[in-house]
């Protein structure tokens, strides 16, 4: 009996909302009360497999109206609604069947690649975990944590899982071997990533994602030609391009500096698509392109045409409340009188110690890791999600019912006084299996953008850290944000106006914290780095402890290759143009400039 | 100090001229139902017991009815003054004047005003009138005579003091402010006998609980038990706390009352078992002193000022601990310079004699420098505001007590810092301190010279304009460029 389509839940599934995303757990029949239904189930399995969809549907419909917790018809209804590229509803149900059936490797995997797919990673990495759990013995999921790790920023777990499916199937799967090489790829280990999509690419040469990795592998490893070699090859294997190609070739001429020719790709692509418009990725570079050909209003207009339409694409906007809970909830927990009761972590002589490269992202932080990490005694470890992580597990490591910060009351109880020390390790081993410390190193960065938001446990945990923070122009940090795509800081960079509301409550808790406690704290100007480059490296080294190394000054031939955003600046030598940019789009910045003036004016800047 | 010369500026006993005669009102304005008189003479009660927000909202409306009323200008301009309206207060003030009949008591309240705005110009052309008009008014004289310490004239300062005093002998307010020329142009004697005025000041709180015993007057005193009591501010005391030595070889059995934030300094003096914070613990005693009170007793001249410097000394497992901290917070090769940049913001003085941390700007753009903050208070907020290139290590927010301040302070190259207890405390450390005078300095600092017979490690840097501290601050670090590193 299926009801009409008014009293339907909303995620599509055609299920009633009490049979689906308004279920009553305590409703549901149990295995033995729907034993009768497996005769339905089984006939839905069997039409569908015949492609007679709307029987299989319909049968589905019907037993999951008697008993919604048939994992069976759950299973025929998703297939069914993927077909019709109703995604919320197949991820709905998908979550459903995990739900029911948490065992079900299947649909775990499946459930894990649609959330990588749609950029939730977090989320992701717990299915993928599970994958692992259900069936550690399954190369396929180890693959999916190879997968979901490399792109959540953890390549080097990444790579053990790949390794761990070339170990099971004792095969060399091409595809694999791209997979891993891309994971490389991000480590910065270009020789090695090179070595696998050429091994890759004589097993299997017609791969356009094995390709468009190996192009983009060389363009981010300054090999313009073998890309631009590589972009061509795939020309002539898929003559109508597409626009993965076309996208790749526009940004490699336009790190070429070919302006024009790159447009003209952009323009290709968007008489490809459907609707002859640019998705969000090609309008920010199409952004950029016009940015660096001067032409700043035509470029604005495409940043927030990229914004806009990636708002309404994956329905990412900023957590404002999320954000200023947590916000409030920080200042309001680390003040000096309770900072005094606290306990400090110790600080670890037998392993090197972090340096935490603080600043919104866009500030520099990227050049600032590329500068310090050209010293022979610092590493680059990059954007560490380690510090997040901690927030999550110190409720369950330091036993307390209360979430972070107010957990970190347990530390005066008996039983807790080292509760800082477990937590300081967990970081630090972590570390360790990334296998970002080389030999003779005494200090990794963590550049993670807007870890200051965490600055007060990030003293405790490690007091005698340098704290490097990056400071910019606020409003150059707001044309940066309109240029770049970024999730950090609860997604506040969707929109012009929440990326300055957050900038505004991330620096009052800097201001707080740096008021309320001793810190170990150094603020950089960007533009300093920029006009004044010795000088400012000279000062950052000392305060860090360690001598001055001339290689610092040309951070440009740091064979590391920095994995965000801005690489493309940080292989470049220091220039001039990207200080002061605001003034391009000083009219597109009104409406933000109120938002942000007082911050502007502590840290000493006019807007001109 | 906690200085009680503050002039007088609030109003006397309110005299309003009914409306009808002193000024032309339109009786179709009137739109309050209780007689203007008597709702000035309520406004003025409340301006008198300190309820300001009540008379401002009066005074509001009675200015609505009758906005040229002279009076109700005038005290409604005290009411803006004390809010802190200053440019309001000015206007109405101003206003009155213009409109007003008896106008002695506006321009005397007028030449403050303008002396707290720094318009000091204007404040002397005032503050004259007023004299002019109320020749026997000692009041007016003894505003010139604050004024005249403001703009550092203190001849003339003087000569209104003794003005004042020849029309009442008795006010003491005249007294300190003479006593305060005195001692700032180095003449200690008489300036000490003046300064004893300070305590009769009717709204100087009373610094201990009403007594029968006589004040001791510097004689040896075997047998009997001597009070002293740390008056005046924490710097008063560190400054003062030098003569307990003095006090002791005449007096063995010496008890002392002070603050309890004071026991660090002043149990390197005496036992803890004799100082006590709460008069209830007061032991009796049969003579009593202020700390403040022992240069006069002591005979005190520029040339005999004890200066045993160090005369306090920081505890040295705090300080060994202190020292480790800012190795951690600071393992580089820069010089570390301790800062204070404002004082404690209900000192009478503070406006002129507080910085801000930006003000310290050009320390903060010099090279191989770290700057250490010991502010509390409110005003260390301003650390987090705080991004120049030298990095400033807010240490400060871990400063419980006096020990630590010591301890901290023992571990740092300079100190420079405003006028505040940090610098008698540097400088009694023995430490090298830099302090950052208001144009206008507080009399021991003397005039004209960079240096102070109270304490041989300490430099000035005066103002040479009123309130503005960017030359002084570049003084400091060509200083600092030129002198301290060698």
């Amino acid at each position: 009996m299926n009801a009409p389509a008014a009293m339907l839940c909303r995620c599509g599934s055609g299920l009633r909302p009490a049979r689906c995303c308004a279920i009553n757990p305590a409703e549901l029949p149990s295995d033995e009360t729907g034993r009768h239904l497996a005769p339905l189930v089984e006939r839905a399995i069997a039409a569908q497999r015949q492609g007679a969809s709307e029987t299989a549907e319909r049968l589905c419909l019907d037993v999951l109206e008697m008993a919604p917790n048939r994992v069976g018809a759950l299973g025929v209804l998703q297939q069914i609604r993927e077909a019709q590229g109703n995604q919320l509803a197949a991820e709905t149900l998908l979550r459903r069947i995990v739900f029911f059936d948490p065992n079900n490797f299947s649909a775990t995997n499946e459930l894990a690649l649609k959330l990588l797919a749609k950029g939730a990673l977090h989320e992701a990495v717990i299915h993928a975990r599970n994958a692992v759990r259900i069936a550690p013995g399954n190369p396929q999921s180890h693959n999916l944590m190879g997968l979901i790790l490399t792109e959540a920023q953890r390549p080097t777990v990444g790579e053990y899982h790949y390794r761990k499916v070339l170990e099971l199937t004792d095969t060399r799967d091409p595809i694999l071997l791209a997979n891993l090489a891309w994971n490389l790829k991000n480590q910065g280990r270009m020789e090695e990533a090179r070595a696998l999509y050429e091994e890759s690419v004589a097993a299997l040469p017609a791969v356009r994602q094995t390709l468009l990795g190996w192009a983009r592998l060389e363009e981010a490893d300054r090999k313009f030609d073998a890309a631009n070699d590589i972009l061509d090859r795939m020309e002539t294997l898929w003559p109508a391009s597409g626009p993965a190609i076309l996208l790749a070739r526009a940004v490699l001429l336009g790190r070429m500096k070919r302006y024009d020719e790159a447009l003209i790709m952009l323009d290709r692509l968007a008489e490809q698509s459907s609707d002859g418009r640019l998705g969000p990725n090609e309008l920010t570079e199409k952004g950029r392109l016009l940015d660096q050909m001067g032409l700043y209003d035509d470029a604005f207009a495409a940043f927030a045409e990229g914004k806009r339409l990636a708002r309404e694409l994956s329905g990412q906007h900023y957590l404002d409340k999320v954000a200023e809970n947590l916000t409030t909830r920080l200042g309001n927990f680390f003040t000096a009188g309770r900072l005094q009761t606290l306990p400090r972590a110790t600080v670890r002589e037998d392993v090197p110690q972090p340096i935490f490269v603080l600043g919104f992202p866009r500030s520099g932080t990227t050049l600032m890791e590329q500068t310090l990490s050209s010293h022979p005694r610092i590493v680059a470890g990059d954007e560490l999600p380690l510090i997040h992580d901690i927030t999550g597990l110190m409720p369950r490591m330091l036993e307390s019912p209360l979430n972070y910060p107010e957990a970190l009351a347990e530390l005066w109880m008996g039983d807790q006084r080292e509760g800082l020390d477990n937590l300081r390790d967990y970081y630090l081993q972590k570390v360790a299996q990334m296998r970002i410390l080389t030999p003779g190193a005494a200090w990794f960065t963590d550049k993670m953008p807007l870890n200051e938001t965490h600055l007060g446990l990030i003293a405790l945990l490690f007091p005698q850290s340098p704290l490097i923070h990056v400071i910019r122009h606020p409003l150059d940090i707001m044309v940066s944000a309109m240029s770049n795509h970024f999730t950090h800081g609860f997604s506040c960079a969707s929109a012009l106006e929440t990326t300055a509301r957050h900038y505004v409550r991330v620096m009052d808790l800097v201001k707080q914290y740096r008021s309320e406690m001793a810190l170990r704290y150094l603020a950089v100007r960007y533009e300093d780095m920029v006009t004044d480059q010795e000088a400012t490296i000279r000062s950052v080294l000392d305060f860090v402890g360690e001598p001055f190394d001339p290689k610092c000054l040309h951070f440009q031939e740091n064979q590391r290759y920095a994995r965000t955003a801005s690489y493309a600046q940080v292989t470049e030598r220091l220039y001039d143009r990207s200080r002061f940019r605001y003034r391009h789009y000083l009219k597109h910045l009104e409406p933000v400039i109120p938002i942000l003036q007082a911050h502007i004016d502590w840290l000493g800047y006019t807007v001109d | 100090m906690t200085s009680p010369r503050d002039p007088h500026y609030a109003a006397a006993a309110p005299r309003l001229i009914p409306p009808s005669r002193a000024v032309p009102q339109r009786l179709g304005d009137v739109r309050v139902p209780v007689p203007l008189v008597e709702l000035f003479t309520i406004a003025a009660g409340f301006e008198r017991a300190g309820k300001l927000e009540e008379a401002d909202r009066l005074f509001a409306h009675i200015l609505a009815v009758a906005p040229n009323q002279a009076d109700s200008l005038h005290l409604s301009g005290v009411v803006a003054f004390r809010l802190g309206r200053q440019d309001e207060a000015v206007a109405k003030v101003e206003k009155a004047i213009q409109h007003g009949i008896d106008i002695a008591l506006y321009l005397r309240n007028l030449c403050e005003i303008y002396r707290t705005l720094n318009r000091l110009d204007d404040a002397v052309a005032t503050g004259r009138r007023a004299a002019q008009l109320a020749p026997n008014d000692p009041l007016c004289l003894h505003n010139l005579a604050v004024l005249y310490y403001e703009r550092l004239e203190i001849d003339e300062s003087i000569a209104c003091a003794d003005a004042a005093l020849r029309i009442d002998p008795d006010l003491a307010s005249a007294h300190l402010s003479r006593a305060e020329g005195l001692l700032i142009q180095g003449n200690l004697a008489e300036g000490w006998e003046e300064y004893e005025w300070a305590f009769r000041i009717p709204s100087v709180p009373k610094m201990m609980p009403p007594t029968n015993r006589p004040q001791w007057r510097g004689r040896p005193f075997d047998d009997a038990t001597l009070l002293l009591v740390a008056d005046q501010g924490f710097g008063d005391v560190i400054q003062f706390s030098r003569y307990i030595p003095w006090v002791l070889e005449r007096c063995p059995n010496v008890v002392l009352g002070c603050s309890s934030e004071m026991v660090p300094i002043l149990r390197q003096f005496l036992p803890s078992s004799r100082i006590f914070y709460d008069w209830q613990n007061c032991p009796p005693f049969q003579a009593f002193c202020r700390l403040s009170g022992l240069p006069r007793l002591h005979g005190t001249h520029l040339d005999s000022i004890p200066a045993p410097i160090p005369y306090l000394h920081a505890d040295p497992a705090r300080a060994a601990a202190m020292a480790q901290r800012l190795n951690a917070l600071i393992p580089g090769t820069r010089k570390r310079i301790g800062i204070v940049w404002a004082g404690r913001p209900t000192h009478n003085n503070d406006n002129r004699r507080s910085a801000r941390l930006s003000d310290f700007a050009p320390l903060a753009d010099l090279p191989d420098i770290a700057l250490i903050s010991l502010q509390k208070g409110p005003s260390a907020a301003q650390a987090g505001l705080y991004f120049g290139r030298a990095p400033l290590i807010n240490v400060g927010a871990e400063i419980a007590d006096y020990d630590d301040t010591m301890a901290l302070l023992h571990c740092l190259d300079l100190v420079v810092t405003v006028d505040t207890s940090v610098a008698h405390l540097a400088a009694a450390l023995g430490k090298p301190v830099w302090v950052l005078l208001a144009r206008s300095p507080d009399w021991r600092w003397l005039m004209n010279r960079d240096d102070t017979p109270w304490y041989p490690t300490m430099r000035l840097f005066r103002q040479t304009v009123s309130r503005q501290w960017s030359a002084v601050m570049q003084n400091v670090a060509d200083a600092l460029k030129r002198d301290a590193f060698g």
